[in-house]
């Protein structure tokens, strides 16, 4: 799914329970090492995920960076509501976490991005003269990203989570904090939406 | 909706012309040293804001010192308003302590320390000094003696009357001046309080002295019928004269008027009627320490 010129940096590894609770306990204790494990974990997956949302190479890295900063930041008080041998410390998910801050990071930015310029971003994923002008721009990498930046931010945000990070509803769903149903239904609006600007873009069998 | 709707919204399926053209959307990698840069960033981050000192523990309390801050508040404006006489003027009723108290506890209120009755009232048998028990009237006064005692009872309770009204009227010129001594207004020189006063005491003798006339006149008028071997009943002294009976009753209909109300009545009264009206009220004026209207006193309670 992920495309062949996706950055080589592995998959993120799969923490054991209470492993990022003792990563966090070391953000705390401003361990320079634990951010970097962090970023060499996380980072990748992040600016992916960002990087289709934003479809800024610049934009997303400086949104992953502005999430591990976060992290930095909250680190005392993540480790705090976390104690290692603690229950809750099973319970943390230091991915999801920075998930979480990257997509409304990039939503925000996006959302801002559109009320300074000019519609650059459209509203609505179906409008012709959009479509047309997409097809023009010929190749297909361009086409992919075209049908991505024609869906409203969250839609956007729906699609990407789901069919490019393979997350499942559940998780989507709190990376953007919001109910599983709605997400569900945002997502089925989403899909329509791609659906509908790629037909009109008269690539459809 | 509708099924298409619902193809619409479909999970994209691997492999499928959608899917193949989303797969394509290439991803650029990270810019290499990004975790250096974003370490140098954190070595020189600011240090985050202290927390906010309000915390979920204390939403409780916050609630709670609202709420009490806004029950001390309301009760500080109600004991102000109730101390200021406010409430009185909605027609709200203001219990006093010892209504309250009284309902708590189911026993009657105590009677407030009232103040001095201004005017000596009746003094029963009980009370009565043993020089009025002297003649004792059985039924219908029909004798001299009879009468003379019952003269004799209500010039006693005329001069406690008038005993009491002499009082008040210096306890009231007392506190006037006084009054004007604490905020600080000029107050007369012992001569001219003394002049007041004189010019008041002879307000007094002189309607005084109109009484004692009316009075000598319905006794005499009594005693002759006393002589003839009639028999005066207790209605009989102590109902007023008829005129007299007539201009209190008037006057009572002014009370009970407004300010505008008792004016135009007034002005409608023929002159002669108005001016012994204007008299009569300015004798009780003078003489206002007594509650009730200034009757002759053959209007007191014979015993």
């Amino acid at each position: 799914m992920n495309a062949s010129s996706e950055p080589s940096t592995s998959a993120p590894r799969t923490a054991g329970p209470g492993d990022d609770a003792a990563l966090a306990a070391r953000l705390a204790a401003r361990d320079p090492a634990a951010l970097r494990e962090v970023i060499a974990c996380h980072a990748a997956a992040l600016h992916r995920a960002c990087y289709r949302m934003t479809a800024d190479a610049h934009e997303a890295e400086d949104i992953v960076q502005e999430a591990c900063l976060r992290l930095w930041d909250q680190a005392p008080k993540i480790a705090a509501r976390h104690p290692i041998g603690n229950q809750a410390a099973a319970t943390l998910r230091l991915g999801g976490w920075l998930q979480r801050v990257v997509t409304n990071l990039a939503i925000d930015r996006l959302r801002r991005t559109r009320r300074l310029s000019d519609g650059e971003v459209p509203d609505s994923a179906d409008e012709a003269p959009l479509a047309d002008t997409l097809i023009e721009a010929g190749e297909r990498d361009g086409t992919a990203r075209a049908l991505i930046m024609a869906l409203p931010e969250r839609q956007r945000a729906a699609i990407v989570l789901t069919y490019y990070e393979e997350l499942s509803n559940a998780d989507a769903a709190e990376a953007m904090e919001m109910n599983i149903k709605a997400f569900e239904s945002l997502l089925h609006r989403a899909r329509a939406a791609l659906r509908q600007a790629w037909t009109a873009q008269g690539d459809a069998p | 909706m509708s099924v298409s709707e619902q193809d619409q919204g479909a999970p994209i399926v691997p492999g499928s012309p959608l899917a193949r053209v989303l797969d394509d959307y290439a991803v650029p990698g990270l810019s290499a040293g990004f975790a250096d840069r974003v370490l140098a960033a954190a070595e020189v981050r600011p240090a985050p804001l202290p927390e906010v000192r309000r915390t979920r523990g204390e939403r409780g309390w916050r609630l709670g010192r609202g709420i009490a801050i806004g029950i001390a508040s309301f009760g500080a404006l109600a004991t102000a308003a109730a101390a200021t006489g406010l409430l009185q003027q909605f027609d709200i009723p203001v219990p006093t302590a010892e209504k309250v108290w009284a309902s708590l506890t189911g026993k009657p209120p105590a009677r407030a320390a009232a103040p001095a009755p201004v005017i000596a009232a009746a003094p029963d048998a009980a009370s009565e000094p043993a020089s009025l028990a002297r003649v004792e009237i059985v039924g219908p006064v029909d004798t001299p003696e009879e009468l003379s005692e019952a003269f004799r009872r209500i010039d006693e309770v005329r001069e406690g009357r008038y005993a009491a009204r002499r009082e008040t009227i210096a306890q009231r010129i007392d506190k006037a001046i006084e009054q004007r001594r604490s905020a600080g207004l000029p107050v007369p020189t012992h001569e001219e309080e003394a002049a007041f006063r004189q010019r008041v005491d002879e307000a007094q003798a002189r309607r005084q002295q109109l009484a004692d006339e009316r009075i000598a006149a319905r006794r005499a008028e009594m005693e002759r019928k006393v002589a003839n071997g009639e028999a005066l009943t207790r209605k009989d002294i102590v109902q007023p004269l008829r005129e007299d009976a007539r201009a209190l009753e008037r006057l009572r209909q002014l009370r009970r008027m407004s300010p505008e109300q008792r004016r135009e009545a007034l002005r409608q009264l023929p002159p002669e009627e108005r001016r012994a009206l204007m008299d009569e009220y300015r004798a009780q004026r003078i003489g206002a320490a007594a509650p009730t209207p200034a009757v002759p006193a053959e209007n007191a309670p014979a015993e």
